[in-house]
């Protein structure tokens, strides 16, 4: 997976959620950290198609994602994407989370649809939560229910946007889990997070955003191992205090 | 029979015995004796009035349901100057009695010769089509602010699931928001449906064939008194308990996937 970023801004109202990002990586695994607030999960939702910049560049391997309608929703339709919670949809089960866009977005007939979603469920421990609606899982469940959707389609990449920052500790692991098999796997993923153990076992690339820019990037080991900026040793000290 | 069932049986029984002495005490000075008869005499008329209130009623049902899905429509339109023109419309309906709505409406507006001639044309003229045309709009506006308002209700969260999905923006409105908000308003929409069939009774200022309607000329020719509007009461229960009850029933059928 290709990804160049130049230049970008977005902005919302009067704050510079991204100001001038500008970072061009080749992974496998793309893992973005760094403070709440600094741009992560704005600069995901743009990787994602989910929002235009208001200027600069991204281009994903081949595809341009600029302001056309048409081109993001495609590009929507290519990937997946998993947000920090709330991603199923609450009145229908597990397993109609996970039909419902196979047959209307991809076109799948209902019969493989439904194959497809009991493969991806028992591939997760789901299969017995499938006819449960989202209210009836647990918050771990319904991440996990939610990545089966994501990747039910065989997405491009995987977008997962702080996937674990609403669970506790052992939920956490759980889905963790999950995606470093995916990986492993060789899903290609970008991923925000704030379990730095995690990126750093499963990143090919590290980005640190902050204030809207690229503080540091290149492979974990140098990264974690010897940050450069001073800024990324503070953050890193910080947040590895207790780890 | 446990003790709370016991309890439970005994309170209902003294509840009913104390609205049905209640009743007795209340309506037995009037003479039903007479106004069954008349009742009796005057049936087929009632009776055609009754059905004509549930033609309106579901004609009203029908259009009000069209009027609001244009509206709301209207007001999620990408030029400003539509969305402006339908919350004002939506306003000025909403905002004036029903009253003076079917009298300016039917008097003045459906009185147009120019309207006319396009009803005419289309197989809406007459009485009884303007009169559930009428309703249909007044009953319109409230059904789209009640939508408008369950159509906000659905958090940004699902709606950026629904795109990251790759749902087009018809399919995040057909399969995500409408489902979830219809549910969220669904005993405010079946209040308006029995209010809408409540109102169907104004109709009789324009003469049309409906249950008051019939029930007034009833009263004026038997110079019963009030006794001649216990039947339009019991006649309107008939329509609109109906509603009430499928909407409760729908209510339980949906709680499940509501309470999230």
């Amino acid at each position: 997976m290709k990804l160049h970023a130049d230049s970008l801004i977005r902005t919302y109202g009067p704050l510079n959620a991204l100001d001038s990002l500008t970072l061009a990586v080749e992974a496998g695994v793309l893992v973005l950290i760094g403070p709440s607030g600094g741009g992560k999960s704005t600069f995901l939702r743009l990787c994602g198609g989910l929002d235009q910049a208001t200027s600069g560049s991204l281009r994903i391997n081949d595809t341009t994602l600029g302001q056309d309608p048409a081109t993001l929703q495609a590009w929507r339709r290519r990937n997946g994407f998993l947000f920090q919670q709330f991603n199923l949809f609450p009145h229908l089960t597990a397993l109609r989370n996970i039909t419902l866009p196979l047959e209307k977005v991809h076109g799948q007939n209902p019969a493989a649809a439904l194959e497809t979603a009991r493969r991806c469920l028992d591939r997760f421990g789901l299969l017995a939560h499938a006819d449960k609606l989202p209210a009836q899982l647990s918050g771990g469940q319904q991440q996990r229910a939610g990545l089966a959707r994501a990747i039910a389609p065989g997405p491009e990449i995987l977008l997962l946007d702080e996937p674990t920052s609403a669970l506790d500790p052992e939920m956490t692991a759980e889905v963790l889990e999950l995606i470093q098999e995916l990986a492993a796997a060789g899903q290609h993923i970008i991923l925000s997070t704030h379990e730095m153990g995690f990126a750093r076992a499963v990143a090919d690339q590290v980005a640190l955003i902050a204030a809207g820019k690229i503080l540091e990037s290149g492979p974990p080991a140098a990264v974690f191992g010897a940050p450069r900026e001073e800024l990324t040793q503070r953050f890193l000290a910080k947040v590895m205090r207790f780890a | 029979m446990s003790r709370r069932h016991v309890w439970e049986l005994l309170s209902a029984l003294v509840l009913t015995a104390v609205v049905c002495v209640g009743f007795w005490t209340i309506f037995s000075g009037l003479n039903l004796t007479r106004s069954h008869e008349a009742l009796w005499r005057y049936r087929e008329s009632l009776y055609k009035g009754w059905i004509g209130s549930l033609v309106v009623s579901v004609g009203g049902l029908i259009g009000s349901c069209l009027v609001a899905a244009i509206l709301v429509a209207g007001q999620r339109a990408p030029l400003k100057s539509i969305r402006w023109f339908t919350q004002g419309l939506v306003e000025i309906v909403r905002g004036m009695p029903l009253l003076s709505l079917i009298l300016i409406g039917y008097y003045v507006v459906l009185n147009d010769p120019t309207v006319t001639r396009v009803l005419n044309s289309v197989g809406l003229g007459g009485r009884l089509f303007g009169g559930i045309m009428l309703l249909s709009v007044f009953t319109g506006a409230y059904l789209t602010e009640i939508l408008r308002g369950g159509i906000e209700s659905i958090p940004q969260a699902q709606l950026d699931s629904a795109r990251a999905v790759g749902f087009s923006r018809w399919q995040v409105l057909r399969y995500v928001v409408f489902p979830q908000a219809l549910r969220r308003v669904l005993p405010a929409l079946a209040g308006q449906f029995v209010s809408l069939v409540k109102d169907s009774s104004l109709l009789s200022v324009i003469s049309i064939s409906e249950f008051t309607y019939e029930i007034r000329a009833f009263y004026a020719a038997t110079y019963l008194g009030v006794e001649a509007f216990l039947p339009l009461a019991f006649g309107y229960l008939v329509l609109t308990l109906p509603i009430a009850g499928f909407s409760h029933w729908l209510e339980r059928r949906f709680q499940a996937a509501t309470a999230s």
